[in-house]
């Protein structure tokens, strides 16, 4: 498709993502080097937020929590990862359909719900330390220290790596292995010799990933760091405002070029290794019907240790928020019988302002969800078939995004819709958390329309060409019918990602603005726990109807 | 490769996917030195056959024994695990290892049994050297021809000498020329090593050249089994007929039965032939024969009926007829190309086979 007919509206889509993608970054940049905040009339370049921050010891001690969490993440979630996703495609685990499903729950119920989950489950006072209290009589855990974010950050981002190794084991033909069976190999060697080498760079991949996340966490540091004061990039940049007691937004930006910093490059790492992944498809193999490996008795053990860390990870944090939702109040002493109550909802809806992010959740998601489908589906239709400048221009462009993590971005959108002209109309709706939930999500959505749009055989578009179809006929009339039940799990998967996200409207919380993710932070950060308990349950209600509906259509739940 | 091993015997093997029945009792024999076809359509089991006896489908009932070593026995509970089969296995895809060179591939089967390293270079090299891989044992298998990785795989499951090997589809993933020309060559190599061999094809050409012998599967089934010769020449069912060779079909009714001869009476033709099973007068019947046994004639005879050309067709080292007769068509080869012209042809009563329409 390359007439010159169609490409304006290609030009158009590409200027406007150039804008939605870039404004925000360069806001940034130009801030950090700025010594007060960009709307001030006094105000000169220079490096002084820089020099501030990197004397502030706190920051370092940030920087360094970031890479030990964000280390100990990949440490503990690659093998876990790699060793389920082995166990779910080529063994006879017992319920493994089941497990297959429960494994996606972390990775869409938002991370602050799952913090709070395990402050109420676990924490000092917590139904299960209580609980295990009565039982040893103490706590033998600590949810609070850097080793404990460490590792329930690992262990739920285990899903992650999950996903990529077992979309390579699945990809990979059963016949490489089936050769190694045949010339001697006894299962555990063919595991080792044949598909962990071929799988090492999904593996590798999904490595840089996790860490990548690790350095971008925010709610779960901020919720479970708060009480010891460990500190995080993202949350040292959140709480900065509250150590100077002024806005300070040139600090801010230092802070946040210096993460993106550190995440550009390692999205750039991700690109090249996604394209060297590709190397071994070339000689893969045929895949044909397999035996599945007998693990014996060992699949009990095996079995074991996957309900554990389901019981661990999603479990405890939910049961703790739905036990905290239907209480009262909670802590030593008090009986379980006597402190149920509804008092929490009735709160929740007696209050204008959440009463909004809840209907404002959901429009975000149902509403928000397809126009942000559509948009996506633009950029992606606008590179399609592709070669030139704009596509590679496009393709770059999209990677902006990712590097930014949703607070920074919410911040900068923030900083856009106050002072730019026509948008600042637009600052106190729920429009402006959507623009920037859109360009957050943009290289996620953009995934999902590209996946659709390769399973398209070009002949299909060349025929209806040749037949004598203009390529807006055949936009019309041949790919976007064939894409459609693409687009619709697209909005389906976008829905549970703007349910669940929750740190891009934080900055942007404001009356009108208000989603439950940004108002749990805020809520949280004021310590109305029942209304955070009973938000949170909510939340994880509105994302298990998307995934309901996701799995009854058979939506594939990743690319 | 040992000549002086024993038999591979395939007892009653049944195999079923849930309710979908692969294999309903086949047995076979494959003798030491012998090159055994299982040759089928898609779904006929050949394949699952060839892949029970590797160990890499679990059959429901049967028995599979290398003389007295059992690998598969369902009444004594026996099912030895593939890798401890010692066979030696090709696989359609070829199956190469991407992340290991050429060498590493062919030599893992080696190390897995604890060959010291030097004999491993040794007969790694001396199995690369025999299948004229020599120059190529550093590269990776991506750098590879097709026809170059089928070698690679070939050595890969002979280096350590397993007493069968088996081939699934080995030439199915080369160009249609290369096809030719590899046939000939593995044909040569399994004389010269002196291996036994199972080789899995759907192409009757291909089993028809390589082996020793021929099992026709057929749903599950073994339609008929024998050397290449009796598959072609004398085929017990019509089925039999149809898969070995191109035929024409002339569909009709019993006239007359004549000891082993029957007259088929159909649309404008009256023809004696060979009944292959049982027939009677009055039996609906299909009269079958090959192509290249149907005379062009130039005038009445007996066994002759009139057709007339519609075109005729140039193959290079002959031509391809197309007659009609009524709402027939026969075809038939000639020398001439374009010289057929409306005429006789003759189908003579030994070729042409009647078989008892299936109800």
């Amino acid at each position: 498709m390359t007439s010159r007919a169609f490409s304006v509206p290609r030009y158009a889509v590409a200027s406007l993502t150039a804008v939605a993608v870039l404004a925000p970054v360069l806001l940034i940049f130009w801030q950090s080097f700025l010594n007060a905040p960009f709307f001030n009339p006094v105000r000169h370049l220079g490096f002084g937020s820089y020099a501030f921050i990197f004397e502030d010891p706190d920051f370092w001690t940030a920087f360094l929590n970031s890479v030990v969490i964000a280390t100990g993440m990949a440490v503990i979630a690659l093998p876990l990862g790699a060793a389920l996703a082995f166990l779910l495609t080529r063994t006879d685990l017992p319920w493994q359909r089941t497990i297959e499903v429960l494994v996606l729950v972390p990775v869409f119920v938002s991370p602050m719900v799952l913090a709070f989950g395990y402050v109420v489950a676990m924490g000092p006072v917590g139904f299960y330390s209580l609980w295990a209290k009565d039982l040893f009589g103490d706590v033998p855990w600590n949810v609070y220290s850097l080793l404990s974010i460490a590792v329930i950050a690992g262990l739920t981002h285990v899903p992650h790596v999950y996903l990529y190794s077992s979309a390579a084991l699945k990809s990979l033909g059963s016949d490489v292995e089936e050769a190694a069976r045949i010339v001697g190999a006894n299962p555990l060697k063919v595991a080792l010799h044949v598909s962990l080498p071929m799988t090492m760079p999904a593996l590798l991949y999904a490595a840089v990933l996790v860490f990548f996340l690790g350095f971008e966490l925010f709610g779960l540091p901020l919720v479970l760091g708060d009480p010891e004061g460990h500190l995080v990039l993202a949350t040292y940049l959140y709480k900065l405002t509250n150590k100077l007691g002024t806005p300070s937004y040139h600090l801010m930006a230092a802070v946040a070029v210096c993460i993106i910093a550190v995440t550009f490059p390692l999205v750039l790492l991700q690109r090249w290794l996604l394209k060297t992944a590709g190397k071994y498809v070339s000689v893969k193999g045929k895949a044909t019907r397999q035996k599945t490996l007998p693990l014996g008795n060992w699949k009990w053990l095996a079995f074991l240790i996957v309900l554990l860390w389901l019981a661990f990870t999603i479990v405890v944090p939910i049961s703790g928020i739905a036990l905290r939702a239907f209480v009262e109040q909670w802590g030593e002493g008090i009986k379980l019988s006597e402190v149920l109550t509804l008092a929490n909802f009735r709160q929740v809806f007696d209050q204008s302002d959440q009463v909004r992010a809840v209907i404002n959740t959901l429009l975000i998601g149902t509403l928000g969800g397809a126009v942000a489908v559509a948009c996506y589906a633009a950029v992606g239709l606008a590179g399609h078939r592709q070669h030139g400048a704009v596509a590679r221009i496009l393709d770059y462009l999209v990677l902006i995004p990712r590097a930014v993590p949703g607070l920074l971005a919410g911040l900068a959108f923030l900083w856009l819709f106050l002072f730019v002209p026509g948008l600042k109309e637009l600052r106190n709706t729920i429009v402006s958390v959507w623009v920037a939930y859109t360009v957050v999500w943009l290289a996620y959505g953009l995934r999902l329309i590209t996946g659709a749009l390769l399973q398209i055989a070009p002949e299909l578009e060349e025929s209806a060409r040749t037949v004598g179809a203009a390529p807006s006929r055949v936009l019309k009339d041949v790919t976007l019918p064939l894409i459609r039940f693409g687009l619709l799990a697209s909005w389906l998967l976008v829905f549970m990602i703007f349910e669940r996200e929750y740190s891009t409207g934080v900055y942007l919380l404001g009356q009108g603005t208000e989603v439950i993710g940004s108002m749990l932070v805020s809520l949280w950060g004021a310590g109305a726990i029942d209304q955070v308990a009973a938000l949170s349950l909510i939340n994880i209600g509105l994302v298990a109807i998307g995934l309901a509906v996701a799995l009854r259509f058979g939506v594939r739940l990743h690319e | 490769m040992s000549k002086t091993g024993n038999s591979l015997v395939v007892t009653d093997l049944h195999l079923q996917y849930g309710d979908n029945q692969i294999l309903k009792g086949v047995s076979m024999t494959l003798a030491p030195g012998e090159v055994v076809a299982l040759l089928g359509a898609s779904g006929s089991g050949k394949t699952t056959l060839l892949r029970s006896v590797a160990g890499l489908e679990e059959p429901s009932r049967g028995r599979i024994a290398i003389g007295d070593a059992v690998l598969f026995d369902s009444a004594a509970g026996i099912d030895i695990p593939a890798e401890k089969r010692n066979l030696g296995l090709v696989f359609q895809s070829y199956a190469l290892w991407p992340h290991k060179t050429v060498f590493d591939n062919v030599a893992y089967g080696l190390r897995l049994r604890n060959v010291p390293a030097s004999e491993v270079g040794a007969r790694v090299t001396q199995a690369l050297g025999n299948l004229g891989l020599g120059a190529l044992a550093q590269r990776l298998p991506h750098q590879l021809s097709g026809g170059q990785q089928q070698r690679v795989a070939i050595a890969r499951a002979l280096v350590y000498n397993p007493p069968v090997v088996l081939m699934d589809e080995p030439l199915s993933n080369l160009d249609a020329k290369l096809r030719e020309e590899a046939r000939a060559w593995l044909r040569e190599l399994i004389v010269r090593l002196g291996l036994s061999a199972l080789v899995v094809t759907h192409d009757q050409t291909e089993a028809m050249a390589m082996s020793d012998k021929i099992l026709l599967l057929n749903y599950g089934q073994i339609e008929q089994q024998g050397t290449p010769e009796d598959m072609y020449n004398r085929p017990q069912s019509q089925f039999t007929a149809e898969f070995m060779g191109s035929n024409n079909h002339l569909p009709g009714t019993i006239a007359e039965v004549a000891q082993d001869r029957a007259l088929l009476a159909g649309d404008g033709f009256r023809l004696w032939g060979t009944s292959r099973g049982k027939v009677a007068v009055g039996d609906k019947a299909m009269g079958i024969i090959r192509l290249e046994r149907m005379r062009i004639a130039q005038g009445p005879g007996e066994n002759r009926i009139p057709a007339e050309l519609i075109t005729a067709m140039f193959m290079g080292d002959r031509s391809e007829h197309l007659f009609k007769l009524g709402a027939l068509r026969l075809r038939g080869y000639g020398t001439d190309a374009r010289a057929g012209v409306d005429g006789y042809l003759e189908l003579p009563a030994n070729d042409l086979w009647v078989f008892a329409a299936s109800s």
